[in-house]
């Protein structure tokens, strides 16, 4: 027995120096590691296709990228940090954000500026009803200047110490919909130090249901579960973002079966954050 | 100085230590209910796994290896998003079922594990000496097996808390879902977590000290 045992460990251990041994071959010069936030229902394989095939087509002179993929922000900066990956891929009003730490400066790349996702609700396929309410207020508020002034207050002022509240409306008797919050994703979606959700998603959300005439209850969630929670009819909205048409690429690349998303309102480009030097 | 104005700021400020308790109430709760529920079930489990009644045995039989063979996440996604989804249950509730279960599966085995640790003939020597099977549960056997089963139930305990940190994915909030979300809002994700480590350490020292305490009265 205590022969076997110390044949095992010799084993380990022969493996473990060979791991060690073989991982230390350095990337080259040109190769960076980019760290991307998973989306929810593709394979990460399928997203590096995507974004390979993204690159390809909008023609951009990026360097050539791993990609790396993380949960959620957290752990994403928490891999830059750690020197894991040596950029990490965010939206820009995330990098403005972001930037707020001290800690991150942009990659100068203008070809990055031609990327952008536009963001939505995701609803349940079978709930046209609030599909449609949803697409009738998103309409109306870009047209009555609503939606470019939620994009000011909630975006473009918003600072890390400044996070302004989100007024959630209460009318007696109306119906309420169930929102799924993560609180990964500031300033679009997050949780102010008491506990209440806020952010633009959030705010959108505020003023649409004032619109539509219904109660909105806020569920935080982990964005791992949101999928499953708005199929099982636990939620009833989550936030989402797309990859719009506009590169020769379906916006519906991650589109869960089932799901119908609303109206984009509001489109955001891709920003390159690493650690300052 | 510029550091202990960033934990101010991440773990204090504008009421978020009153967000943290919360979350950390929520995990207790969630925690305290289950092993509760999860120890009546577990004895009863063992009751049936160590019995004569061979349904009933096989029964127990298979439900400890199915859950104790399988991520409580899982079981608890299941039972939330599928199960119960259209019952309306509350996700604490479904929570505290989820850990139940789970609980006493593990607490079934180890107190089989603790049973057959003991002495078979000191039982009988307490019937031959008159005891009836009560009394010769109740004084022979019980105290021998709180004694034995002790450490292994602490540490049950200790893993329970931590097995909770998942409630996330059901819609509660507890106290690794307020770290996360302060994590994010506050753009420190490293702090943040070693300060949720913290917590979550001494929450567990708590259970030891509770039993180290309860020791040392016993020995007196």
């Amino acid at each position: 027995m205590k022969k076997i045992f110390a044949l095992l460990m010799v084993c380990a251990l022969v493996l473990m120096t060979g791991c060690g041994g073989s991982d230390k071959t350095p990337p080259s010069a040109d190769e960076t590691k980019l760290g991307m936030i998973a989306h929810l229902n593709t394979t990460e394989q399928k997203m590096k296709e995507l974004y390979d095939e993204l690159v390809k087509k909008a023609d951009l002179k990026v360097a050539l990228n791993t990609v790396k993929f993380f949960d959620n922000l957290s752990t994403m900066q928490m891999g830059l940090e750690s020197n894991d990956v040596n950029e990490i891929s965010v939206y820009s009003c995330v990098a403005n954000y972001l930037s707020g730490a001290g800690k991150y400066e942009s990659v100068p790349d203008n070809a990055l500026s031609k990327l952008s996702d536009s963001f939505c609700f995701a609803v349940r396929k079978d709930d046209t009803e609030l599909k449609a309410q949803l697409d009738k207020a998103i309409d109306e508020m870009k047209s009555d200047g609503t939606l470019d002034k939620l994009v000011k207050d909630y975006i473009t002022d918003a600072e890390p110490d400044n996070i302004p509240r989100v007024e959630i409306p209460m009318i007696d008797g109306a119906p309420t919909i169930k929102v799924g919050v993560t609180g990964d994703l500031p300033p679009l979606d997050l949780v102010l130090p008491d506990g209440t959700p806020a952010g633009f998603n959030t705010a959108m959300l505020a003023e649409i249901a004032k619109r539509i005439g219904r109660n909105i209850e806020l569920v935080n969630i982990d964005s791992g579960a949101r999928a499953a929670a708005l199929a099982s009819n636990q939620i009833d909205v989550i936030f989402w973002a797309v990859v719009p048409n506009g590169n020769n690429l379906p916006s519906e690349i991650d589109k869960p079966e089932g799901v119908e998303f609303s109206t984009p309102y509001f489109k955001d480009s891709v920003k390159h954050l690493k650690i300052k030097s | 100085m510029e550091f202990t104005e960033l934990l101010y700021k991440i773990f204090l400020k504008d009421g978020g230590w009153l967000t943290i308790l919360n979350g950390l109430r929520v995990t207790v709760e969630i925690s305290a209910l289950s092993l509760l529920f999860g120890t009546l079930f577990g004895s009863l489990l063992c009751f049936f796994r160590v019995g004569k009644f061979t349904p009933l045995k096989i029964v127990a039989q298979v439900y400890i290896s199915i859950i104790r063979g399988s991520p409580v996440l899982m079981l608890l996604m299941l039972l939330f998003y599928g199960v119960f989804a259209r019952q309306g249950l509350s996700p604490e509730l479904v929570a505290v079922v989820t850990f139940s279960m789970h609980t006493a599966a593990h607490v079934a085995e180890l107190l089989r594990a603790s049973l057959m640790a003991l002495d078979v003939g000191q039982v009988e020597a307490a019937r031959t000496l008159g005891f009836s099977k009560l009394q010769a549960f109740k004084l022979v056997t019980l105290p021998q097996l709180v004694r034995i089963a002790k450490p292994v139930y602490q540490s049950t305990i200790v893993n329970l808390i931590q097995w909770t940190s998942v409630v996330g994915y059901v819609t509660i909030t507890d106290l690794t879902r307020v770290i996360n979300n302060i994590a994010s809002r506050t753009m420190q994700p490293m702090i943040t977590i070693t300060g949720g480590m913290i917590i979550y350490l001494a929450l567990s020292y708590l259970v030891y000290g509770l039993f180290n305490w309860s020791d040392r009265r016993r020995g007196q």
